[in-house]
Order: structure tokens, then sequence, then C-alpha cells
């Protein structure tokens, strides 16, 4: 039985605004679940409706079995740590992290001594006396960390607890919360915009847009084989560079603009589908990790390889890395369209712009701007998607 | 010439200040020296003269003894109306402000626009219905008929309102009920404590209201015992031929007297003030920025 189960739930606000579109997920014990999406995608409201914060307009919410839907927030056996932390002012540290217990009248000497533990686990022991006020961000968010954990709840819910923390300390907490968790095997929601979080910190994640989603799965296999655009185009860092594209004749040549790519026969057998597209347009998707400056040395035979030509407007030498921008006569495709089962109104919504792309290219690789470049990469390696409805041509 | 400029504009800022800091503070110091001087110093010698401790300690005993102590009795009377106005209205508001901000209720809206509207009505306005009904329940004459009119004050109900809407974050309220609370204990265990500088803000404005509230008391109270300073003050005023001809008979006070009834009445206000101040600037400035 999963600790919690999410059957078609629903939030529509009065005003009729549909925020959560019959939402399923099942999340198992233990299991990091993480809610990832651009703002204003549902997944806070998701989790605030997990947590007994936002009233649930229909579908059924169980933990560990039992129907939770009209439970008070305080009987779910849930904890959260929020985006700001919402750490009490007026109280002390210690006071913050044993609140609950203090609410749940557990004795005092059960308290001092669960309060010890925990800020031992979260090294603050040396600040249990001060106020909220008087601590960092780090410090904050681990005393935010320790309020959730004191509890030893069947749920754990974070609503961003990173966003409000600088770069590098959002990197070292990353690794701490997802040691934590791991470490008290504890089923956790957690919700993020980061994708860099989300493809690091969890054990599935689940890909949200305009109240759906679009995909739930493994991090690496969100990333390996997304299953429409907007998922292809939201993870990853750089984001997947997508271009309109027009399929030749049985599928075995890409035009993209004005330059003819040959395909392998591979590809159209990995990818039967592409074979309704003949002499129509797609969308083809190039991860920057899998292009190279043609002629380097990858690995791979030349004979595997297709090749395109760009100017490179932009090289960002990163150290371990070189990012170069790049820009072609094919228009690139923004994935900003809504996927849904219906199949009226489908429209993948893209943009095009001038075709924009990055490639990620060794630290060795010599470029400068404006030079024109010719660009490899494996087209077992190239995502083909349905221009109209943004879904991906795996099958 | 920008540094002549510079010198000419602070000059005049200066010269403008004093001159403002004259108009409000020289009667201030008029009446402290007062009570030091005899009547007739008052009005024919130098007004900032520094007087005796003789003239001091002589209007300090004829104010204080006078008609068996009444300068104390009004003292206590507007102590008792004051905090007994200001404790209900705490008790009133703070919860208000805190349900209009953090509720949702059929009616919100309304009301907080009637509170807003009744906020602006001078509440001289106010004094006849309040009469007509406190005469209806027979408590014309009494401490109540003055308490519960001073303890109405929607003014601090707003206050409580915009402070917990914009510097109580919905996310604590809900981290509370999440960790146990119910919305009693949400508000008894995290809203109250927080509101400290917005109770001394409320606490501040509803004393100078009702301590310096002269018409509600003056047609409340019939009877002279139950008369608050500013009634008593009037009263003595009338009533002293020294400052009303027209009355026959010999009543021994005169200004340096009514001076010190006058610093008697003012002073709880100031001692309020001073104490208060950090308060209420936290107070006043609370929500002002994003934490």
């Amino acid at each position: 039985m999963a600790p919690v189960s999410l059957e078609k739930l629903t939030k529509v606000y009065p005003n009729g605004f549909e925020a959560v579109h019959e939402f399923d997920l099942e999340v198992a014990d233990g299991e990091f679940m993480i809610l990832v999406g651009p703002s204003g995608c549902g997944k806070t409201t998701a989790m605030r409706m997990v947590a007994g914060l936002e009233e649930i307009t229909s579908g059924t919410l169980r933990i560990n079995g039992e129907i939770m839907n009209d439970v008070s927030p305080r009987d779910r056996d849930i904890a959260m740590v929020f985006q700001n932390y919402a750490l009490y002012p007026h109280m002390t540290v210690g006071e913050n992290i044993g609140f609950a217990l203090k609410m749940k009248h557990t004795p005092k000497s059960e308290i001092e001594k669960k309060v010890r533990e925990t800020t031992e686990i979260l090294g603050l022991t040396e600040w249990i006396d001060l106020k909220p006020g008087q601590l960092s961000g780090g410090q904050r968010q681990r005393v935010a960390m320790g309020r959730a954990i004191v509890r030893e709840p069947k749920v754990f819910l974070m609503d961003e607890p990173l966003s409000n923390l600088d770069a590098k300390l959002r990197v070292q907490m990353r690794a701490e919360v997802a040691r934590i968790q791991r470490r008290l095997g504890v089923a956790t929601i957690y919700v993020t915009h980061d994708q860099v979080e989300a493809m690091t910190m969890g054990d599935r994640v689940a890909v949200m847009r305009a109240g759906l989603v679009l995909q739930c799965d493994k991090p690496q296999t969100i990333y390996d084989h997304p299953l429409n655009l907007f998922v292809a185009g939201f993870m990853g860092s750089p984001s997947m560079n997508l271009f309109e594209a027009r399929l030749g004749e049985g599928a075995t040549t890409l035009f993209l603009g004005t330059q003819k790519v040959e395909l392998p026969p591979t590809v159209l057998s990995a990818k039967p589908a592409l074979g309704r597209f003949a002499n129509a347009e797609v969308v083809v998707g190039i991860r920057p990790e899998s292009l190279a400056v043609a002629g380097t040395a990858t690995g791979e035979r030349t004979e595997d390889l297709v090749f395109f030509e760009g100017d490179v407007d932009l090289v960002e030498a990163l150290g371990s890395e070189i990012l170069v921008h790049f820009s072609t006569d094919a228009h690139r495709v923004e994935a900003e369209g809504m996927y849904s089962d219906d199949a009226e109104g489908l429209d993948a919504g893209s943009i095009t712009q001038r075709g924009e792309g990055v490639a990620r290219v060794s630290p060795e690789t010599q470029l400068v701007i404006g030079e024109h470049v010719r660009l490899q990469v494996n087209p077992k390696r190239l995502f083909f998607f349905d221009p109209v409805t943004g879904l991906a041509l795996n099958g | 010439m920008r540094l002549f400029n510079r010198i000419w504009s602070r000059t005049f800022s200066y010269i403008i200040l004093l001159a403002f800091t004259a108009f409000f503070v020289v009667p201030v110091i008029w009446l402290l020296f007062a009570p030091f001087k005899t009547d007739h110093n008052l009005v024919f010698e130098n007004p900032f003269a520094l007087g005796t401790l003789g003239n001091l300690f002589h209007a300090a005993h004829v104010m204080f003894t006078f008609e068996d102590y009444a300068l104390l009795n009004w003292l206590k009377n507007s102590a008792i109306y004051s905090f007994g106005g200001i404790a209900i209205a705490l008790i009133c508001s703070i919860p208000a402000g805190y349900g209009l901000a953090h509720t949702q209720f059929i009616g919100r809206r309304t009301l907080l626009g009637v509170t807003l509207f009744v906020m602006i009505m001078p509440a001289t306005a106010l004094v006849l219905p309040l009469f007509l009904e406190a005469n209806a329940v027979h408590a014309v004459g009494t401490p109540l008929a003055v308490i519960l009119p001073f303890s109405f004050f929607p003014f601090g109900v707003y206050l409580a309102y915009i402070f917990y809407s914009s510097s109580v974050p919905k996310d604590l309220l809900a981290a509370a009920r999440i960790d146990g609370c119910n919305e009693w204990d949400v508000f008894r265990r995290i809203a109250l404590p927080l509101a400290r500088p917005i109770i001394a803000l409320v606490t501040f404005f509803a004393f100078v209201a009702n301590w310096n509230n002269f018409f509600l008391p003056f047609v409340m109270l019939p009877n002279s015992s139950n008369y608050p300073l500013p009634i008593g003050l009037q009263d003595l005023l009338s009533a002293t031929p020294a400052f009303n001809p027209g009355q026959g008979g010999q009543v021994p006070i005169y200004r340096p007297e009514l001076a010190i009834a006058t610093i008697v009445a003012m002073a709880p206000v100031m001692i309020v003030f001073l104490f208060a101040q950090r308060s209420l600037v936290s107070g006043l400035l609370a929500g002002a920025t994003k934490e």
C-alpha cells in the first residue's frame, strides 16, 4: 500500500480556474518523488492539497490507505518544509523544532531529547537558543528541516525549500536533503521548478504543466525518452535544441532549413512512427552534449554520424566544458503548448525564431565568434516530435 | 555657488524648524514654569522666569486638596475609563483584525468596508445615539456608559488587519496548522505573540483618544464624582471666579494651580508615549518591508 495515493485529484478555484486536472500519483514508502514544472503549473497546489491546506474539488487522496480529503492538516501525520521556511520568529530554534511535539502533549523530557538528537543530526546544536532572525539562510533551512524530521511523520512535503538559498549553498543543501531523506526512509513529495534538483534528487519525477502531469518516471528515463516537446525542452540544462524540419521521401532525409541531412535506415527502424511523417513537417531535438565540432574524436565512426552547419554566435568557456551558441537557417521551436489526451485543439503552440542552438563541447575546442562551423551528431541521439500534438515519435 | 546654495538651504531649513519648535514648545515651557510662580508673577513678569519651589508646593497643595482631593478623583476616573476601554478594545480589535486578514467568511469585504467607514465618521456624531442607547439600558451616569463606547475602536481593528495581512505570512499560520494547532491555537500561540508591536500601537492610540475625550463623558456623566480629568478641569474653570468673573465666592484656584492640573492631565500621555516609543515605531513600520 502506497503511503500517498492521489486519484484524479482536481482543484478548481471559485473563479473557474482549474489549477490541477485529474492528478494521479502514487508515492511508495521511502520514495523521493519530485514534482517539477514551470511557475503556475499546479505543483504547489497539488502538494497543498496533500497537506490539507487547499480544499480538494474532486478526486481522492489517501495516506496509508485512509481517505484524507476532509481530514484537517494536523491529523494527517505529515510534515512540511515551506519555501520561505515559515519558522516561528518569536521562538528559539529549539522551540521551533519542538513545537509540534508540544502540541501533541509529548512529555517535556522526551521533547528535549528528540530536539537534541535532531539538532545534532543537522548540526544546529550551537544555535539552539537563537531565534530565526539571528540565523543565516542555510541555518534557517536546516531548522525547517529539523521541525519536519522531529515529528517522524508518514510523509514529508517540501515546497521549493532550496529556492531562497544562494547557488553554492543550494548545491550543498541538495545533497544534504537527499542524504537525510534516504536516512529516514520517509515517503517524500518535493516540489521544485529547478530541473537540476529534479534530475539529481528524485527517485521519480513528475513533470507538470498547466495542471497536468505530462510524464512521470525515473529522472534518467525522462531525460533519455521524453514523451513530448515540453518535457524534452524543460529537462536538461542547457535545454534541448529544437528545430523545425521536414522529413523527405521514406523518412531517409531530413531538411533542416536549406540543409539536407541523410538519415541512415537505422533511424526509421528504431522509430517506425517517422514513416507517417514522410514529406511532412516534424520537430527535431538534439541535446547540446550530443553535438560536437566535426572531426572531433568522440569514439564514434564518421560513417555513423550526420552533419549540419551553423555560425558561431557566442562561446562560453566554463572551465570543464565550452558552450557554443550557434545559429542555423532552420527555425528554432520553443515548446509552449499544452499536452492533452483530447485530440481536439492540439497545438504544440511553438513560437519560432531564427535557429539558435547550443552545443556542449570539450574545453580544448578552439572556436571564435562568427566562425562557420560544421557540427556532427549521431542520428541515434536525434529526437523527433509531432509539430501539432507535441508528442514524441518514439514508436 | 553650489556651496552657497547648500548653506543657504540648510540655514533656511533650520529657521523653519526653529519657528515650528518655538510654536509648539514655548507654551509647554511656559506651562512647566507656571506652578513655580504666583498668579501675579505669571501676568506681569517675565514668562520664562524660574519662580520658587515654595510657590510650587503651595499651588500643588491647594490644587490636590481642592474639594476633597477632587483632582485625584478625576485622575482615578480617567484611568478607569481609559484603561477599561483599552482592555476591551484590545480584546475585540486584535482578534477582529486577525479574522479579517486571515479567514474567509461571507461578508468579509463588507465588514471591512463598514469598519473603514465607521472609522472616518466623527466620534462626536455618535455621542447622541450612544446616549440614547445608554439611557435605554439605564447606564447613563455609570462608568459603563463611558467605558463601553471607549472600547469601540474601529481604527484598532483596521491597524490589526493591516498588520496581520502584511506582516504575518499565511505560510506561517499554515505551518502551525500542520504542526498540530487548531484555529484557536494558531491565533493564541502564533498570531498573538507576533502582534506585540501592534498591541502597543493600538494601546497608545486608544489611550490618547480615551484620555482626552471630552464630549462623550460630558454627556454620559451628570454626577461630578464620576468626572474624568477633562470634564473636571472644565468644571473647575467655569466654577472659579478667577477665570469666570460671573461666579461669586472665594475659590483659591488661580493660574498656577490650573497649570498643575493641566500638567497632571498631560503627564500620563507623555509618560506612555516615552515608554512606548520603540514599540510605536516598530508597530508603525511593521510590514513596511518584506522579510
